[in-house]
C-alpha cells in the first residue's frame, strides 16, 4: 500500500449554528489524486483549512507526510503546496517577483529560485506576463500565478481548493496535465471542485461531502457521475431531515 | 538570526518597497513635514505675527533652532499617523487581500513573518527619518542658515530619534489590524493614540504616557527621564509580542 501523504481521523469542527465538519476521515496517498466534491457550503473548504492548520479542530487528528500537523517542522511544510481561497499574489509585485517570494517562503534554496520560477512561468504559460504587476492581471491569470506559486517547489502534497475557478479551457488542461504528472512522480493531490466532468478526468478517487460529512465515494470511470452524485446528496439530505 | 527570519525579512522588504501605498506614505511624510516646516519657518522669519503666535516658545528662537524645532513639533503628530497607517497596511492587507491563507503551511512560520513585518516597518521608519533629516538640512542651507553647528546637529539627532520612536509607537496598529482582520482597526488605534496623547498632555500626564514622551524629549530632553523615554520601547516590545502571539495562534474562522 502506498504511503499516506495526508491523513485525517475523526476530524470535527463545529461553528455556531451547527454548520461545520463532523467526524471526517480522509486519506491522500502517494501518487493519488483525491477529489472532494459537494455543493456550496458542504464543508470542502473548511476541511482543507483544517488539514493545513488554518483552523483548529474541535476533535480529531491530521498527519501531513507522516507527521502530526501540530508538531510539523519546516521540512514537512516545505513539501506542501496549497491554494485555498485566494492566490498568494501581491498586486504591487510582478509575476516573477510573486513567484520568487513564494519559492523563498516555501524553502527553495536561493541558488535554485530562478530556475524554479522560470519553470513555473513556463508551466502556467505566464511568460508574456512575467514582468507585469499582478494588479494588472485578469482573474484567470492571477489564478495561474497562484497555482504557479503553490506548485513551483514540486511539493509532495498538493492541496487545491477549486483550482479551475476562473481558468480558461487551456488553463484547465494545463493544470490537469501538471497534476497528473506530479501524481505519477509520487505526489499526493487533494482537490475540490464543483465541476464533476473535470474531476472525473483527473481523480483516482472522489469523495462526496455533504453537510460536513463524507457521505460516500464516486467512481471516476462511472458512466453518469452527475446522476450518482445527486442521488447520493438527495439520499443523505432526506435521511438528515427525517 | 535564523534562516527563516532572514527569508521573511527579505520577502517583507521586497513587498514594502514595491508598495505604492508605502511609496506615497514616504513622500507624504518627508515632503509634507518638510514643506510645512519650511513654510512656517519662512513665515516666522518674515515676521508673520499669526504664525509667530502659534509657534509659542519657538517664536523667540531663530535659524536652525526654530527650523528644527518646528520640524520636531510637526513630526510628533504627523509621524505617528503616517507610520501607524503603514504598519496597519502591512499587516491588515494580508487579510483584506486574502493572501493570509497563503502564509499558512509554510516552512517560514507566521510568527516569523509577523516579526519580519515589524522589523521591516521599523527599518523603513529609520530610512524615512534619514530622508527627513536630509531635507530639513537642505531647507536650512538654502534658507541661509549655513551648515548645522553643534547645537543644530544635536537638534537634528533628536528629530531622528523622535521619528524612529514614532515608528515604534505605531506597533500597536499591527496588533489591532491582526485582531480586526483589516487595516482599519490599526488606523483607528493610531488616531486614538494621537488623540489621547493630546488630551493627556493637557491633563498633565506628560512624559509618563509613552506616546507623548519622545516628542517632549525631543523638544526638551531635560524634562524627560530615560525611564520615561524607555517606556516607548517597552510599548513597542509588548505589542510586537502580542502581534507575534496572535499570528502564531491565528485561525481563519471569520
Amino acid at each position: 500500500m502506498a504511503d499516506a501523504r495526508l491523513s485525517a481521523r475523526g476530524l470535527c469542527r463545529l461553528f455556531p449554528g451547527g454548520a461545520g465538519l463532523h467526524a471526517l476521515d480522509l486519506d491522500v496517498n502517494e501518487g493519488e489524486v483525491h477529489a472532494l466534491v459537494g455543493l456550496n457550503g458542504a464543508g470542502k473548504t473548511t476541511l482543507m483549512r483544517l488539514l493545513l492548520g488554518m483552523l483548529q479542530p474541535d476533535a480529531g487528528t491530521v498527519r501531513v507526510c507522516g507527521h502530526d500537523l501540530r508538531t510539523a517542522d519546516p521540512t514537512v511544510w516545505a513539501s506542501v503546496g496549497h491554494l485555498i481561497d485566494h492566490p498568494l499574489a501581491y498586486p504591487e509585485l510582478d509575476c516573477t517577483a510573486n513567484l520568487t517570494i513564494a519559492a523563498r517562503l516555501q524553502g527553495v534554496p536561493s541558488t535554485q529560485v530562478a530556475a524554479v520560477v522560470e519553470a513555473a512561468i513556463a508551466d502556467f504559460e505566464l511568460s508574456q506576463y512575467a514582468h507585469v504587476r499582478a494588479s494588472r492581471l485578469s482573474t484567470g491569470n492571477r489564478q495561474r500565478l497562484g497555482l504557479g506559486a503553490a506548485l513551483a517547489h514540486h511539493p509532495e502534497l498538493i492541496v487545491l481548493d477549486e483550482p479551475t475557478n476562473a481558468l480558461d479551457p487551456r488553463g484547465v488542461i494545463a493544470l490537469r496535465e501538471l497534476l497528473l504528472t506530479r501524481a505519477r512522480r509520487g505526489a499526493g493531490v487533494l482537490i475540490s471542485s464543483h465541476q464533476l466532468d473535470e474531476v472525473a478526468r483527473v481523480a483516482d478517487r472522489i469523495t462526496v461531502i455533504n453537510r460536513g460529512s463524507a457521505i460516500g465515494s464516486l467512481d471516476p470511470t462511472g458512466i453518469d457521475i452527475e446522476r450518482s452524485f445527486f442521488a447520493m446528496i438527495h439520499t443523505h439530505d432526506e435521511a438528515h431531515q427525517s | 538570526m535564523t534562516i527563516q527570519l532572514r527569508i521573511a525579512i527579505a520577502v517583507e522588504a521586497r513587498k514594502l518597497f514595491a508598495s505604492r501605498v508605502v511609496q506615497a506614505a514616504t513622500l507624504l511624510i518627508v515632503v509634507g513635514i518638510a514643506t510645512l516646516t519650511g513654510s512656517l519657518a519662512a513665515a516666522a522669519s518674515s515676521g508673520n505675527e499669526q504664525i509667530l503666535a502659534q509657534l509659542g516658545d519657538l517664536a523667540d528662537d531663530d535659524g536652525w533652532d526654530r527650523l528644527v524645532g518646528i520640524a520636531i513639533q510637526i513630526t510628533s503628530a504627523a509621524g505617528l499617523l503616517g507610520f501607524g497607517v503603514v504598519m496597519a497596511y502591512v499587516v491588515g492587507r494580508e487579510f483584506t487581500d486574502g493572501t493570509i491563507s497563503g502564509l499558512f503551511a509554510l516552512p517560514v512560520t507566521r510568527a516569523t513573518i509577523a516579526v519580519a513585518k515589524v522589523v521591516v516597518v521599523l527599518a523603513w521608519t529609520a530610512v524615512v527619518a534619514a530622508c527627513l533629516i536630509s531635507v530639513v538640512i537642505a531647507i536650512g542651507v538654502v534658507g541661509g542658515y549655513g551648515l548645522p553647528n553643534r547645537a543644530a546637529t544635536n537638534l537634528l539627532v533628536r528629530l531622528f530619534v523622535l521619528t524612529v520612536l514614532s515608528g515604534a509607537l505605531a506597533v500597536p496598529a499591527a496588533w489591532a489590524a491582526t485582531l480586526g482582520r483589516s487595516l482599519l482597526p490599526g488606523i483607528a488605534i493610531t488616531i486614538g493614540t494621537i488623540a489621547s496623547a493630546q488630551v493627556l498632555v493637557v491633563a498633565g500626564a506628560g512624559a509618563w504616557y509613552p506616546p507623548v514622551a519622545p516628542a517632549l524629549w525631543a523638544i526638551d530632553p531635560q524634562h524627560v527621564t530615560t525611564v520615561q523615554l524607555g517606556l516607548t520601547l517597552v510599548v513597542a516590545a509588548v505589542f510586537t509580542a502580542a502581534t507575534v502571539h496572535s499570528w502564531a495562534r491565528l485561525q481563519l474562522d471569520r
